[in-house]
């Protein structure tokens, strides 16, 4: 009964990435990963990251998933054709050996590496104690402008400098 | 944890033998259900309610308009025409559900919803009273924020799925609108939430009192410009005239939703309205004063509460007026216009008030302007006596 918003969080979670990756229409995928990242925040809910969970919203629903929709619309969108205008075949045919061999290798390290990361969490697999529920935001806000003022600092030029770049390749070229 | 609903309820001798009964019924399970049931009448009366204002919101905005083209409006359906809304949504109910051979059928159906989903999302920290906010969470500003700007997913998959030029180009002005207004809305919020140092909705309404110059609105010049700032992009984030280029009638037939028909396009509509109380709820919560009844009428009892819900409906109801008569009152901008108006105009007014409260808290140990000049006139009153 406790983790009501936990299983819905790991459902929407889950099966949006999964979605994202059956699905063949590209702007669909999009759709997708929506839910997926609405689990997430669920997620971070239910471990009492209120402040983490907001940002997800407010930087993925809201920005991330916008920007990618206009970018898979300007490029063409799904209904383009099987290959792209590089010619390369975007849902490729049957493999021969090679792309088996090396499906195979990567499977198989991939295994390995998640075994590895996971195996302490399968082999002991227990209900964990939720933390006490805190408010984060005067936390995050005084760790940010005191301990990390420097990361704090460094992000905000680099967006600066990212908002100026946009700015000048959008300005109008002059006397052209 | 947050406040409630149910933290205010369980104050109440009642409930807790509500409480009682539940456990005894219920074993283990008893308060959680409890607590699910309370949040779930609450969230049923929430959504009907603002699901009315949204019906009635249609019927406003064609009186108000009537009004100020010396027409009659609506005048045949129940009494001065008030059951239309109803009437309206007969009609939607029985219209045909038509859905274009080339649209994408999944994000076709899918859109409308979203865009309800996303302004229901935004009901949760709408502070309607003290008591009676479904959830005060103390990052309601920012979930605020962050659940509205489905909307904008929402009016761009629309136009997208249609598959339509005219829904295209609506939902890709709509998307870059919303976009660009959530800037100078987002930062003229931020110096409100600077001056009252909480990200929720009631540590908001709390820093302010009920009389209009305990409001954060005259605290100081700052925040007077910064309520106009918030205003003006608040109508270009609800896509409301004179910013409602997304449906533009002259140019783009009826723009995002001119391909839905029926129920669907009603749900787009319903955001709409709905998205506009919304926004003038947060207006008037951050602005004005939020549900502070003056002189604190009521007390903290269920009559505090009910004088505290009509103190904030009233509020923002005054506010969605504005909006329609703003609506009838200005022609449409151009999108360059539109543009301009956002990112060379507005952007820099709201970081300007933003550094100004920030100075003002700094510099003035952010006393309001009132309270300034009450000591300067006192002690003018003491000094002139030699």
């Amino acid at each position: 009964m406790d983790n009501v918003i936990f299983i819905i969080s790991t459902i929407l979670t889950v099966g949006g990435a999964l979605c994202v990756l059956l699905t063949k229409n590209i702007m669909h995928a999009c759709v997708y990963l929506l839910t997926c990242l609405l689990g997430v925040a669920g997620l971070y809910v239910t471990l009492g990251a209120d402040f983490v969970a907001a940002t997800q919203l407010a930087v993925y629903v809201g920005g991330v998933v916008i920007l990618m929709v206009f970018a898979v619309m300007l490029t063409g969108g799904p209904n383009s054709q099987s290959s792209n205008k590089f010619g390369i075949v975007k849902i490729p045919m049957m493999g021969n050996a090679k792309t088996y061999i090396i499906g195979i290798i990567s499977a198989v390290i991939f295994g390995l590496m998640a075994y590895k990361v996971l195996s302490r969490v399968i082999t002991s697999i227990q209900a964990g104690e939720a933390p006490v529920f805190t408010e984060t935001v005067e936390k995050i806000g005084f760790m940010l402008v005191t301990d990390h003022v420097l990361a704090f600092e460094i992000s905000s030029v680099l967006l600066l400098g990212a908002l100026v770049g946009a700015a000048i390749i959008a300005r109008p070229k002059r006397g052209v | 944890m947050n406040n409630t609903i149910v933290s205010y309820l369980s104050q109440f001798e009642s409930y807790k033998g509500l409480l009682e009964s539940f456990s005894s019924l219920f074993g283990e399970a008893g308060p959680g259900l409890l607590t699910f049931l309370v949040f779930l009448i609450g969230c049923i009366l929430v959504v009907t309610v603002m699901a009315t204002i949204g019906g009635l919101g249609t019927y406003a905005e064609r009186k108000i308009s009537a009004d100020m083209q010396a027409r009659m409006g609506p005048n045949r359906v129940g009494p001065y025409g008030l059951l239309q809304f109803l009437a309206d949504g007969v009609k939607m109910f029985l219209k045909e559900d038509i859905t274009p051979n080339t649209a994408d059928k999944f994000i076709f159906g899918l859109a409308p919803l979203l865009a309800l989903v996303g302004v229901f999302g935004t009901l949760a920290v709408l502070p309607f009273s003290s008591g009676f906010t479904l959830s005060n969470l103390n990052v309601g500003v920012f979930y605020l924020i962050g659940i509205g700007s489905l909307v904008g997913v929402a009016i761009f998959l629309g136009g997208y799925a249609s598959n339509s030029k005219w829904s295209m180009l609506g939902g890709m002005r709509g998307a870059s609108q919303i976009i660009s207004y959530e800037i100078p809305v987002v930062l003229s919020l931020m110096a409100i939430v600077l001056m009252s140092g909480s990200l929720n909705f009631g540590g908001l309404v709390g820093a302010q009192g009920g009389l209009p110059q305990e409001w954060f609105i005259f605290h100081n010049p700052f925040t007077f410009i910064g309520f106009f700032v918030f205003f003006i992009g608040a109508l270009a984030e609800t896509n409301r005239a004179p910013f409602d280029l997304p449906e533009a009638e002259s140019e783009l037939v009826s723009g995002y939703h001119t391909e839905y028909s029926g129920m669907r396009f009603a749900f787009f509509a319903l955001a709409e309205y709905i998205e506009v109380f919304v926004v003038c709820g947060v207006g008037a919560a951050a602005f004005l004063g939020g549900y502070k009844v003056p002189f604190n009428l009521g007390g903290e009892g269920i009559i505090g509460q009910v004088l505290q819900v009509l103190v904030f409906f009233g509020k923002t109801l005054a506010l969605y007026y504005l909006v329609i008569m703003i609506r009838w009152t200005y022609p449409r901008l151009r999108v360059d216009q539109l543009m301009t108006l956002c990112w060379k105009y507005l952007t820099p007014m709201a970081i300007f008030n933003l550094i100004g409260c920030a100075l003002w808290i700094y510099l003035l140990d952010s006393k309001s302007m009132w309270d300034m000049l009450a000591a300067f006139v006192g002690s003018m009153g003491t000094g002139g006596g030699h």
